[in-house]
């Protein structure tokens, strides 16, 4: 049996919804939210994205995210090996934005590096994600390691990922890209778009108002087209997203997503928020 | 006796006296702009000019007329302040350059160097308009003729000359249908008039007039040295003659204001020597207070700071542009500084840097390339000198009109450095989101005026769109509220108050919630901006 030999891991940063993941037999591995003293895995279970999302505002002060740990990491590949795997690729958030590609290699080292190939995806939710369904699509078809990873870097090539921010605070309440924040100035409103590339977040443009970040959103979108894969983001702004995916239809692939991304993102990112990930069609060629 | 020819020496006294002739008629130039609004304070820009210029002379013994000229036109072109400053310092380094390398100024010298300062000034603006100091100045100069110049004497010529720049200075209303409105000449103009009649010294000075709006400003006493004191008191007692006060004070100094009553009166008066007018109030038995003396000149240069903020957390965001941006007030400075302008230079509307206030700021730069937002139509000028100064550095400006221009372009300058644009991708963003920024500047009317179909009274609250006054009012509101019939309001999406010193974040809230009123559907943002004279600039956009 070829196509078992080869496993695809991710974190949940990955955003990959609960039906994909089971299709593409891929494992993900839960990061974490710390609200008030306790410390909630993001498994798709345990905490409810909407009400977290809908209580974002009020509370008094700002969840934290954090890395599984190294000893999760450890659990979580051993099971894998268990099940019959002869190597994994286990795809990440970058580690200029967390630490949990640090944890992945101390757990990948208990239980024999060799068998592990850890990947930077050097980008963020869907974003991760596309990498992460080639992989797991390749593999299913006995693809060997390094046409797997050539597709992941060929992906990675032809993914963009942009969102609009819709207000600042909660972006400069994280303090986990403080460049971008510095970047955007503080005393006007400003909607920034805001673009994922090499593991770093960076503002691209800044706008007075929603319906012109919108504009914007909608021709960077344009621009990559055609697509092949189309992910609509939200953080607790399904309306809004959906009423952006209408007026990009006319590009937009009949399966596109409309996802509300993970709480470990929308924690620092702040309910309003909107973005696209997009996978052009020539990653292929 | 004829002097056939003038030194050193003796050009260095005329342009002492020239500049004394304009130190003594700053406040009267001033009152001349077209706008009854704070800005575009000539005389005292000139005078700055001049002032600078001559600093440069000052200690200078040579007789050799070509070095104090060259001299003298590098400082003016340093100091150079407001547009007619600029332009000023432009004739006198044509004027400088007409010489040569001539030790002695003759009669025919005299012509051709003025013929010289006219083509310099004239190509120093990318479109002349007539009815300025270009026009006074270059009338002045055709007035000149060739017989003369053979037969006359410099300082006969030099008559002649101020003669023909009089003429031409009363004729600028009749070139310039702005200047009519207002009834006035062109403040510039006056200028350039009172720097070329002081220069004969004390009896020609009185035999020309300058045209005068408003009180009148009696003549400067004779043989005056100095630039003068500004002088502000006020008189208290009983039974105090106001009429007789001002007449009396009138002969002790110059810019002189008396208002009161019996018991109080207010002085503000310019004078040589601050104490003789401080020494007749108090002979009259009256008491004293709130005595302020300033030294004029001391005291402009105090309040031109240059702003050296975050440089090292700049450089690394953008360490191939930075920008140099004119704003004044701290809400406003914090804005620019928001918004990654690496240096602030306080000024504006009645406080225009020079340009070596701006060469000063590029040197402190350690980017090699530098973008100036003027920020005020009469600042764009002397920016525009400071760049083309310094050639070994690329300086370029947009010439911003308002400081609401320069915040757009801020944006966008963010923008386009964030994506590696070169310099000259960023300028085109920079100018391009400048331009679509609309603006409503509010101030108050410094004198009762007539604008096309408005009667402004002093005091009222005028609207000024996109430069052009367009609403008056005893209240603001409702000044802001009649500016916005100027707008397609379909167009617009967002409004951006920015209030200025003492004015409330309350008052701001107060005029949000009107203009929301009144214009359904717009966002709107209130920004501290702490700007002196305008109580409120509003971006359209």
């Amino acid at each position: 049996m070829t196509s078992s030999r080869i496993h695809i891991a991710a974190d949940s940063v990955c955003d990959l919804p609960a039906h994909i993941v089971e299709s593409l037999k891929v494992h993900i591995i839960p990061t974490y939210v710390n609200i008030g003293g306790e410390s909630i895995p993001d498994d798709g279970r345990s905490l409810d994205r909407e009400r977290f999302f809908r209580e974002l505002p009020g509370m008094r002060s700002l969840p934290t995210t954090a890395a599984p740990s190294p000893g999760d990491a450890e659990t979580f590949y051993r099971t894998i090996l268990d099940n019959g795997a002869t190597r994994i690729i286990s795809i990440h958030v970058p580690e200029k934005l967390s630490g949990t590609l640090n944890a992945m290699r101390l757990g990948a080292e208990a239980v024999g590096a060799d068998r592990i190939t850890l990947v930077d995806s050097l980008q963020l939710t869907f974003g991760i994600g596309y990498q992460v369904w080639a992989a797991a699509e390749l593999a299913a078809d006995g693809a060997e390691l390094a046409a797997i990873l050539d597709a992941i870097e060929r992906v990675r090539q032809r993914t963009r990922v942009y969102a609009i921010i819709d207000t600042m605070e909660y972006l400069r309440r994280s303090g986990r890209v403080n460049a971008l924040v510095a970047s955007v100035g503080g005393l006007l409103k400003i909607k920034p778009i805001v673009d994922v590339s090499d593991g770093e977040v960076t503002s691209i443009a800044r706008l007075r108002t929603w319906s012109r970040a919108e504009q914007r959103l909608q021709s960077l979108t344009q621009d990559q087209s055609p697509l092949e894969r189309l992910a609509v983001l939200h953080v607790s702004n399904r309306a809004g997203a959906e009423k952006f995916l209408d007026s990009i239809r006319d590009i937009a692939p009949s399966d596109t997503l409309v996802i509300e991304t993970t709480p470990t993102l929308g924690t620092h990112i702040g309910p309003g928020s909107i973005g696209v990930a997009t996978l052009s069609r020539d990653w292929r060629r | 006796m004829t002097v056939a020819s003038i030194g050193g020496q003796a050009l260095k006294r005329l342009f002492r006296r020239g500049l004394e002739s304009l130190s003594h008629d700053i406040e009267l130039i001033n009152r001349h702009n077209v706008f009854p609004v704070p800005d575009g304070d000539t005389g005292i820009n000139m005078f700055h000019t001049l002032n600078r210029a001559y600093q440069e002379i000052e200690e200078l013994e040579t007789d050799d007329i070509s070095v104090i000229a060259q001299r003298f036109a590098h400082g003016a072109l340093m100091g150079a302040r407001g547009n007619s400053g600029t332009i000023l310092s432009q004739l006198l380094k044509g004027f400088a350059d007409g010489l040569g390398e001539s030790p002695i100024l003759t009669a025919s010298l005299l012509k051709s160097s003025c013929g010289a300062a006219v083509t310099q000034g004239y190509a120093s603006v990318s479109q002349p308009t007539e009815g300025t100091i270009l026009t006074v100045a270059r009338e002045a100069s055709e007035s000149l003729s060739l017989r003369q110049a053979e037969n006359a004497s410099p300082r006969m010529m030099l008559t002649s000359l101020i003669r023909a720049a009089q003429a031409s200075l009363e004729n600028t209303p009749n070139l310039l249908p702005a200047l009519k409105d207002a009834g006035v000449v062109d403040a510039g103009g006056m200028g350039l008039v009172s720097f070329l009649r002081g220069m004969p010294g004390g009896r020609a000075r009185r035999r020309t007039n300058l045209p005068e709006t408003g009180s009148s400003i009696p003549a400067a006493a004779e043989g005056a040295e100095s630039f003068g004191y500004d002088v502000q008191f006020l008189m208290v007692g009983e039974g105090l003659d106001v009429a007789r006060t001002r007449r009396e004070l009138e002969a002790l100094g110059w810019s002189v204001i008396v208002v009161g009553d019996q018991e109080t009166i207010k002085v503000h008066i310019h004078a040589d020597n601050p104490a003789i007018p401080l020494d007749y109030a108090v002979k009259t038995g009256a008491a004293l207070d709130d005595v302020v003396v300033e030294n004029m000149e001391l005291q402009h240069r105090r309040q031109l700071s240059i702003d050296l903020n975050r440089q090292a957390q700049i450089d690394a965001v953008s360490s191939k542009v930075a920008v140099i941006a004119v704003a004044e007030g701290d809400g406003l400075h914090a804005v620019f500084r928001g918004l990654n302008c690496s240096i602030l230079i306080s000024g504006g509307a009645g406080r225009n840097p020079s340009t070596e206030d701006f060469i000063n700021a590029i040197k402190r730069l350690a980017s090699s390339c530098a973008i100036i937002l003027p920020n005020d139509r009469n600042i764009v000028l002397a920016a525009q000198q400071a760049a083309d100064l310094l050639a070994d550095r690329q300086v370029e400006v947009i010439a911003t009109e308002t400081v609401l221009q320069g915040i757009g372009a801020m944006l966008a300058f963010g923008d386009a450095t964030d994506s590696g644009a070169e310099l000259e991708a960023v300028l085109e963003r920079m100018s391009a989101a400048s331009a679509d920024i609309r603006s409503i500047e509010i101030t108050q009317a410094l004198r009762d005026s007539k604008f096309r179909d408005l009667s402004i009274n002093q005091g009222d609250y005028i609207a000024i769109v996109d430069g052009m006054i367009c609403a008056a009012s005893t209240d603001t509101e409702t000044a802001v509220l009649d500016a916005f019939s100027n707008f397609d309001i379909e167009d617009v999406e967002l409004v951006t108050v920015y209030y200025g010193a003492g004015v409330s974040a309350v008052e701001s809230e107060q005029l949000i919630r009107r203009i929301r009123t009144a214009v359904k559907g717009l966002e709107c943002e209130s920004i501290y901006g702490g700007q002196p004279l305008y109580p409120f600039l509003i971006s359209v956009e």
